[in-house]
């Protein structure tokens, strides 16, 4: 073997590493992963997704790493998981079956009003709407950014994955981000919006719910939903099943499945697919900064549509709502409820908003999706 | 060698003028052509009218061709016309092709792209999400009442039955109705 055969066999090494092809951009994105595994892990800001999704950042900026991409004819690895379970919508849909399962609908069906707040506060979604629009995205991009705001991560998912996939990296980190950010960004939306006075309102105690009124819940829910916006059923209907499972209690095995194991399966997969989806080609342009800055301003504007509906309902009822629950018709579930219970606390400690908040906090939810449905019928 | 220049000149000064004077020859509208052979009934910044005698499929194909390339578009074939949208940003927003034929003709209506068409449907979809929650409200409300009152009246039955006469069931089912009655009033 000569010197030449050994260096060109050194060469023919050194070239299937990924350090010949490695750049700054690479570097740009490990910070950027790095931002969110550090608030998972030190900050504990939604560390069940943004842990995944990090790691997922992470892990696909390097250069020739086979993982998101296609060898010898089949998808690799994350290609496989973002292909069926985010192409396909499929891990939205099981997502919500397992919230579905989790959730207590007795704040809502005790204080259907509350329903109001949850359709007030997608306010943020329409205004950003026309923000993005302005800002050159084309009218399904707008569409799926706008979503961002109604603070549902799976939702979001699932709309942008329908009219704009291109997008999904930023919107969907975008989402996850402002719902971990919850406690930071609402308080001062509140404080600026109430006087003390309302703050201070106490909220009559809501009345017990019949485990009967609890299963007619999702049954009449997904009637209604099917009815009038049927494009969300995917989501939707998901959601009232894993309820009509957990209520009905004849299916435990199915719920503790649903709630439990299957529901961080999905939470797994989706991390790590939303995560892939920023490669550092993709994500280093203008269209992410973007979709972030207005994807906050969308999240404001929510929690403003949620306390403004609250007040003007107010002007109309005869027991008045506390307004700081209105910040909770945005959905991310149950921390923007949790947000006002502590903002309730801080001038009344003897104030309990947290059963209040949940019912708009829950309305948020059908709202975001109630409004995901009316953006794609327009474009369906 | 001096005409060879001069006809090399020339050469090149009418294949630029040919290049460049061709989309200003071919007629159209915000960037879409206009349907050959139409006549234009009505021209302005933000529309355009024109009557062909091509049929209506005739037309749709021609506009089907003419964007092949582009994506965002939506055709919506309705019971009296067919609309082609524009979802991205392109400068039109919508071609509407008649289905009858007025006087023999078919009408084809171009329109711009304009921000009342985006605010419209925007505040008109907000109202829908106030629609679909009021609807679901309304239903929650009734199903609550109908099942709590119900379940008053079984529970007075039972109460009842267990105390024996039915003077006291009346009385007791009489009770369950009225504290339903003071439930819904709060």
């Amino acid at each position: 073997m000569s010197i030449y055969d050994i260096l060109d066999t050194l060469w023919g090494i050194v070239d299937t590493t990924g350090i010949p092809t490695f750049g700054w951009k690479y570097l740009v994105m490990w910070v950027v992963g790095g931002g969110f595994m550090y608030l998972a892990i030190a900050k504990k800001y939604e560390p069940l997704l943004l842990l995944p999704i990090g790691f997922g950042i992470f892990i696909v900026n390097f250069p020739l790493v086979p993982l998101m991409g296609h060898s010898h004819g089949h998808d690799q690895l994350l290609q496989i998981f973002y292909h069926y379970g985010l192409e396909w919508e499929v891990i939205p849909c099981v997502i919500f079956l397992g919230l579905g399962a989790m959730t207590d609908f007795g704040p809502l069906i005790a204080n259907p009003k509350a329903l109001l707040i949850g359709a007030g506060a997608q306010l943020g979604v329409f205004i950003t709407f026309t923000g993005t629009v302005i800002a050159g995205f084309t009218l399904k991009e707008a569409a799926s950014v706008s979503i961002i705001g109604g603070a549902d991560g799976p939702t979001t998912v699932y709309l942008t994955q329908h009219l704009a996939p291109q997008l999904l990296g930023p919107n969907a980190l975008a989402a996850y981000s402002y719902m971990a950010m919850v406690p930071l960004l609402q308080p001062p939306i509140i404080r600026l919006l109430t006087t003390k006075k309302e703050r201070l309102i106490k909220m009559r105690q809501l009345r017990p719910v019949s485990q009967t009124e609890k299963i007619f819940f999702p049954i009449v829910a997904v009637t209604i939903i099917a009815l009038l916006v049927p494009s969300v059923i995917p989501l939707l209907g998901m959601f009232m099943f894993g309820n009509l499972m957990k209520e009905s209690g004849v299916v435990e095995r199915l719920t503790g499945t649903a709630e439990g194991a299957l529901m961080n399966i999905v939470t797994i997969f989706l991390g790590l697919s939303v995560g892939a989806t920023m490669h550092a080609e993709k994500f280093l342009t203008w269209k992410p900064l973007l979709i972030f800055g207005l994807g906050l301003v969308d999240f404001a504007v929510c929690t403003v549509g949620g306390i403004l509906t609250a007040k003007i309902m107010n002007f109309f009822i005869k027991t008045k709502i506390n307004p700081i629950i209105g910040a909770a018709g945005v959905s991310a579930v149950p921390m923007a409820a949790r947000v006002c219970q502590t903002e309730g606390q801080k001038y009344d400690p003897s104030n309990n908003l947290l059963m209040h908040a949940l019912g708009p906090n829950l309305a948020g939810v059908i709202g975001s999706a109630a409004a995901a449905g009316m953006f794609i019928s327009m474009f369906d | 060698m001096k005409l060879a220049k001069i006809m090399k000149t020339m050469f090149a000064v009418v294949a630029l003028l040919t290049v460049y004077s061709t989309p200003l020859l071919a007629e159209d509208f915000l960037g879409l052509p206009v349907v050959p052979g139409s006549e234009v009934v009505d021209r302005a910044e933000t529309h355009l009218d024109m009557k062909t005698a091509m049929s209506h499929d005739e037309v749709v194909d021609f506009y089907n061709e003419v964007l092949k390339d582009f994506k965002d578009i939506k055709a919506l074939d309705r019971d009296d016309n067919t609309q082609i949208t524009d979802h991205s940003n392109l400068k039109w927003h919508s071609i509407t092709v008649s289905k009858e034929k007025l006087e023999g003709k078919t009408t084809v209506v171009i329109k711009k792209d304009s921000w009342s068409w985006i605010f419209g449907t925007l505040i008109l979809r907000y109202i829908g999400v106030f629609a679909v929650i009021m609807m679901l409200f309304i239903c929650m409300s009734i199903t609550g009442a109908v099942i709590s009152r119900s379940i008053n009246r079984l529970e007075a039955k039972k109460a009842a039955a267990g105390s024996g006469t039915q003077e006291q069931e009346m009385v007791a089912v009489a009770l369950a109705a009225a504290k339903d009655s003071e439930r819904r009033k709060s």
